[in-house]
């Protein structure tokens, strides 16, 4: 399956991923975070095996499509006030537009006609690519494990990771 | 990285020019519109590569050269874009110095391109930076961030024509606490110096850099001093130490942030042969008079992103003052989708029907 795949270690945090984005769509789906701590922390749709935001969408406006992408159906989503798409996803990936359309999401350009995702085609360190997930996690670099972990920490805990410990 | 992403292969050309006037990120990006729009377009910069300060600021363990060159390699030979190295474009006010000059080999005047042109887009970025007002800065020895770090890695590029400061076994102060800092910082270790001091007025939880790179710093030997702020720098002719001035942060205000910092302390004294202020820089397009930017970056403006001169526009960093990568690459973008909005509409006479509607629609930025 074919997904986003970002690599920590080579992010710098300069945010054109979010730009691309922007420009494309006009409400970005993908969004440049930074710890306090200083660690860059883009937040977008991991494209889930079991995505939580499909289970508790009520209109099945999300859905999983044949290529494993998690999709959002415009026509069918009703802008209900729960937004529990919103509160259900880890990644923080479903976006509030303040806009006619409610939500927003990431469905790796698909719309785009076979150019494939934009941000990961402007990403100028290489650090957000496209590939297949087990070959990329198979073939993740000890820099960027160690980066994901420290990230992963932070994501579980804000508070605790001791900056000198690793 | 691809400058192209919008289209999958060059378009039929549609008979229209375009020069661009800077080859940063926002240039680059605006390039890459552009040319998937069938432009044809050509490219000034003054400097020898492609790539503005993601090639010439940015250290390359941050983003490879490589990535750069080789997105540029793809304008030049699938979409025929001209690219113009070693070129200053100069408008008609006197010109002032700034890092990079002495790459430019060939001068052309603004009015041309714009004669040559359909439409011009500037996007010089930002290349003078802000000086420190104290005592001593005029010595040999003392340096602003982009003039300490663009001859580190301009050399690689044509060593003769640059002069490289004398790093290895020197005692470096660098002054600030944004990503230029650091990296000057770690351009001075990489180089030899035999002790980088880190100066920083605030604390690293006030740092612009974050926490994180500031531990870093300390990490790869670097002596990171928080609260202290520079008083004067010493020296006869060549910088031989900096005075320092002990500061406290007091209450935070409504806004949260520390201030204000009051630097009443104790002052002492540091021995270093250079001082290296990287306290930011200031947007100075060589033509911001002709230009009218002040209106520009008030919203005061005909179209979006065009200047005070009919068919020229502006982006990025030039328009906006030193930012961000992502931010030069959307300003870009939306400077090359209203220049080309505005050519389409004017060769079909339609363009007061649309005034209103593009400049309210989207923010000014
Ligand atoms: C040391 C340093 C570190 C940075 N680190 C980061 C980071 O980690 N992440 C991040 O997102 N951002 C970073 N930035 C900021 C980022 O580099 C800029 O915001 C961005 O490059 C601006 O893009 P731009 O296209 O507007 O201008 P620039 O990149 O400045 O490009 C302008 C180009 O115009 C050319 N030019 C200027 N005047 C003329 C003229 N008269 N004629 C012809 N050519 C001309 C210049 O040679 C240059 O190539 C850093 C900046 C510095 C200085």
């Amino acid at each position: 399956m074919k997904t986003l795949y970002l690599d920590y270690s080579k992010c710098i945090g300069c945010g054109t991923c979010e730009a691309v984005c922007r420009f494309v769509y006009q409400v970005p789906r993908i969004i440049m975070t930074r710890t306090s701590y200083g660690l860059h922390v883009p937040l977008y749709c991991q494209h889930c095996e079991n995505p939580k935001c499909v289970k508790v969408c009520k209109e099945k406006a999300i859905f999983k499509d044949d290529l494993g992408i998690v999709r959002l159906n415009e026509e069918v989503c009703r802008g209900c006030k729960t937004k529990n798409c919103i509160l259900a996803c880890p990644y923080v990936a479903i976006i509030c537009t303040g806009r006619d359309n409610p939500v927003a999401k990431c469905d790796m350009c698909v719309s785009r006609a076979g150019l494939g995702p934009a941000c990961a085609a402007m990403c100028p360190c290489d650090a957000l690519i496209i590939g297949d997930s087990r070959e990329l996690q198979k073939n993740q670099s000890p820099a960027a494990r160690e980066a994901h972990e420290r990230v992963r920490k932070y994501i579980i805990c804000p508070e605790c990771p001791s900056p000198g410990s690793w | 990285m691809d400058f192209t992403f919008l289209c999958q292969t060059p378009p039929p050309k549609n008979g229209r020019k375009v020069a661009i006037i800077g080859a940063g990120p926002s240039g680059l990006a605006a390039t890459g519109y552009l040319a998937c729009m069938g432009y044809q377009v050509e490219v000034y910069d003054k400097l020898p590569k492609a790539g503005g300060l993601m090639v010439f600021g940015i250290p390359g363990h941050r983003i490879p050269g490589s990535n750069i060159e080789e997105a540029v390699k793809k304008l030049e030979s699938d979409y025929g874009v001209d690219f113009k190295l070693c070129t200053k474009i100069c408008g008609s006010e006197p010109m002032h110095q700034e890092a990079g000059d002495e790459y430019a080999y060939n001068y052309k005047s603004l009015g041309g391109r714009v004669q040559d042109n359909d439409a011009v887009l500037i996007c010089t970025g930002t290349w003078k930076s802000r000086r420190l007002n104290i005592p001593g800065t005029d010595l040999t020895g003392v340096y602003s961030g982009l003039e300490f770090l663009f001859p580190v890695r301009a050399a690689q590029y044509d060593i003769a024509r640059v002069n490289v400061p004398e790093i290895k076994g020197k005692k470096v102060a660098v002054i600030g606490a944004g990503f230029t800092a650091v990296d000057v910082i770690h351009s001075s270790m990489a180089e030899g110096a035999r002790e980088v001091y880190h100066i920083y007025r605030r604390t690293r939880n006030e740092a612009p850099c974050g926490t994180l790179e500031i531990d870093l710093l300390e990490k790869s030997g670097a002596k990171c001093m928080e609260l202290v702020s520079p008083v004067r720098i010493f020296g006869r002719e060549r910088v031989e130490g900096i005075e320092l001035a002990r500061c406290r942060l007091t209450e935070p205000d409504e806004s949260g942030r520390c201030s204000p910092l009051v630097c009443d302390g104790e002052l002492f004294r540091l021995d270093v042969d250079l001082v290296v202020t990287a306290i930011g820089e200031i947007a100075t397009p060589p033509f911001a008079h002709d230009l009218g930017l002040e209106h520009v970056r008030k919203g005061q403006v005909r179209w979006l992103h065009m200047t005070s001169m009919d068919s020229v526009f502006v982006a990025g960093d030039a328009l906006t003052g030193p930012s961000r990568i992502g931010n030069a690459v959307y300003s870009g973008l939306k400077a090359a989708k209203s220049l080309d909005q505005w050519l389409s509409l004017k060769s079909q006479n339609r363009l007061d029907e649309y005034k209103d509607e593009i400049i309210l629609k989207e923010d000014l930025r």
